[in-house]
């Protein structure tokens, strides 16, 4: 029987895409190589499209729908847990390891997805204020997330690096490197999750590349750095990022409540008090 | 930016002539296709994009055309087309505003003493299924409101009935009641579908004495296309060729990008020449790609990509 080679691509807008400029590069695991599209910076501008447009469907949905849609990417991630103890062995680990792997991220998928309508009743907060006035924090996701995932060969973190912006109702561009072919495999259960088209968009490649684009776009409204970065790389990304003021997060915390924190923006709202 | 151009077609064609250019149009689809595709492929530099884009901004008709429209709305779009980016002097002002007939005079409050015109969209736009003397009384009130441009939509219903004459002769008619105001003749190609009926419709209306053909009204889902516009400066070509009169295109309907309306420049200056590349020869009728225009003049300024939040709403 022949045995036919996955391509991966990049999954853009709900769709599967190869990069404009049709340049790739090859990830090396144990038993094959893989081609993966080379992100440029026009495929880049095209995430952000339609992460925009993403970020207003994932938004008219509600929590406790966005609950379900999160849950439903469990259950997929559960059906095809041997491919992916496969897949992680491919990158070196041993089946144990894969196996334990896998397991914590299903786990992580469905506790993003409990919090994912519960948040605000922990985050927000009616505040006591000298008058009288009802005065609430009332808590908005901070729109379009740009998130360099850490180059650790694994799905949870893989997973740790996007679900926290979109459990708060952010829409995000994954951006992977060494381990892409991880995440654009994740790809497909995430398009099978009912998920709306570019709430969750994969990007692999080579994050220096378009650094400059990604951190001088102005419809990106933060930029997630799970990956570590050289100095003189997070310079050049602070200084453009303050031209739109855009948030950065280096290295955000992976765990807990904290981790969906900086994708949070807390709006405050005065109300009198009726007599 | 000139003024709108001077030439008009001292009469327009007789019948007889007309039929004679109507006769044996048959268009090579395939050839279309291929011509069409092969152009958009050509690769605009960087400096040459930027003049582009400014060419495109100083081409737009800056379109509303909704029930919803409002006197605020259309006071708000027109400050819009007379200073497209209010942060940037180089930026052009837009060649028009294209409201309903209604709007006009609100409209013009604020383009006089501006290069910018006020057209207005007439004879029962966008069906036009109405008896011509209804047609005529909708131009006529445009007019005397003060639209320096007329767009009105050809008897579809008269086409398809192969009905040509009527299809003809009332363009004559509006054409007669629009005077000196420019008369840009709107075809809807969506709803011509095929190549051939583009062509004579655009033939026809040139005949009629149409300044411009326009593509589409923008109300049906199927606008513009580029072999629609490759057709039509086909027609406009040969039009030219018998004679001597250069008459104008707009194209609209689904123009949403840049990258899309540089591909139209780019059909223009190779089908028609540079003469063509000015807005008193080509227009782009836009509601939203004027944004993604500001947006990318501005990304090719700063290297950075824009969001339309930062431009003015209208």
């Amino acid at each position: 029987m022949t045995e036919i080679k996955k391509t991966y691509k990049n999954y853009v807008g709900g769709s599967y895409v190869r990069s404009e400029s049709g340049k790739t590069f090859t990830v090396e695991l144990k038993n094959q190589n893989y081609e993966l599209p080379l992100t440029s910076k026009k495929d880049l501008r095209d995430a952000v499209t339609s992460s925009k447009k993403g970020y207003e469907s994932w938004n008219k949905l509600t929590e406790y729908n966005r609950t379900q849609i999160l849950y439903r990417l469990s259950e997929m991630i559960e059906g095809n847990k041997e491919s992916y103890i496969e897949l992680l062995q491919e990158h070196g680990l041993t089946k144990a390891a894969a196996t334990k792997d896998v397991d914590n991220a299903i786990d992580t998928v469905v506790w993003y997805a409990g919090l994912a309508d519960k948040w605000e009743q922990v985050t927000g907060n009616l505040n006591p204020v000298a008058g009288d006035y009802f005065n609430i924090s009332h808590q908005e996701p901070i729109g379009v997330v740009f998130t360099l995932n850490s180059s650790d060969v694994s799905i949870d973190k893989t997973i740790r690096s996007f679900l926290p912006a979109m459990t708060v109702g952010c829409s995000v561009i994954s951006f992977s490197e060494n381990n892409s072919v991880i995440s654009l495999k994740l790809a497909e259960d995430v398009n099978n999750s009912d998920l709306p088209e570019g709430t969750l968009n994969f990007l692999a490649g080579d994050f220096s590349k378009i650094i400059d684009d990604v951190s001088r776009h102005v419809e990106v409204n933060a930029l997630a750095l799970y990956g570590k970065l050289n100095k003189e790389n997070l310079k050049t990304i602070n200084e453009n990022a303050s031209t739109s003021v855009k948030r950065v997060f280096n290295l955000p915390s992976e765990e807990g409540l904290s981790s969906v924190l900086p994708f949070i923006e807390t709006k405050t709202v005065w109300h009198p008090k009726g007599r | 930016m000139s003024n709108i151009k001077e030439q008009t077609l001292s009469a327009p064609f007789t019948w007889a002539s007309t039929l004679e250019i109507l006769e044996g149009v048959k268009v090579d689809e395939v050839g279309v296709k291929d011509r069409v595709s092969s152009l958009a492929t050509r690769s605009i530099k960087r400096e040459s994009k930027l003049q582009a884009l400014n060419y495109i901004v100083s081409m737009c008709d800056l379109t509303t055309l909704e029930g919803e429209d409002t006197e605020g709305k259309v006071l708000q779009m027109t400050a819009k087309a007379v200073r497209p980016d209010p942060s940037d002097d180089e930026v052009p002002s837009a060649a028009a505003v294209c409201v309903y007939p209604s709007l006009v005079s609100t409209a013009k409050e604020i383009t006089t003493g501006t290069n910018v015109k006020v057209a207005a969209v007439s004879s029962y736009f966008p069906s036009g299924q109405v008896p011509l003397e209804s047609k005529l009384l909708d131009t006529k009130f445009a007019i005397d409101e003060g639209a320096d441009e007329i767009d009105i939509v050809i008897n579809r219903k008269s086409f398809f009935e192969g009905d040509y004459r009527k299809v003809f002769d009332e363009i004559v008619s509006l054409k007669e009641a629009c005077g000196d105001k420019h008369l840009k003749t709107i075809l809807e190609v969506g709803e011509l579908k095929t190549y051939d009926n583009i062509k004579k419709a655009s033939l026809l209306a040139l005949a009629a004495g149409s300044d411009f053909i326009k593509t589409s009204t923008g109300k049906i889902p199927n606008g513009s296309s580029r072999e629609a516009c490759y057709l039509m400066a086909k027609a406009v070509y040969e039009f030219k060729l018998k004679t001597g009169f250069s008459a104008g295109i707009k194209v609209a309907g689904g123009i949403r990008n840049s990258k899309d309306a540089i591909r139209y420049l780019v059909i223009i200056k190779e089908e028609l020449g540079e003469e063509w590349l000015n807005a008193n020869y080509f227009r782009f009728g836009a509601s939203s790609l004027l944004d993604d225009v500001l947006k990318q003049i501005r990304k090719l300024k700063t290297n950075a990509y824009q969001s339309s939040y930062y431009f003015p709403r209208g």
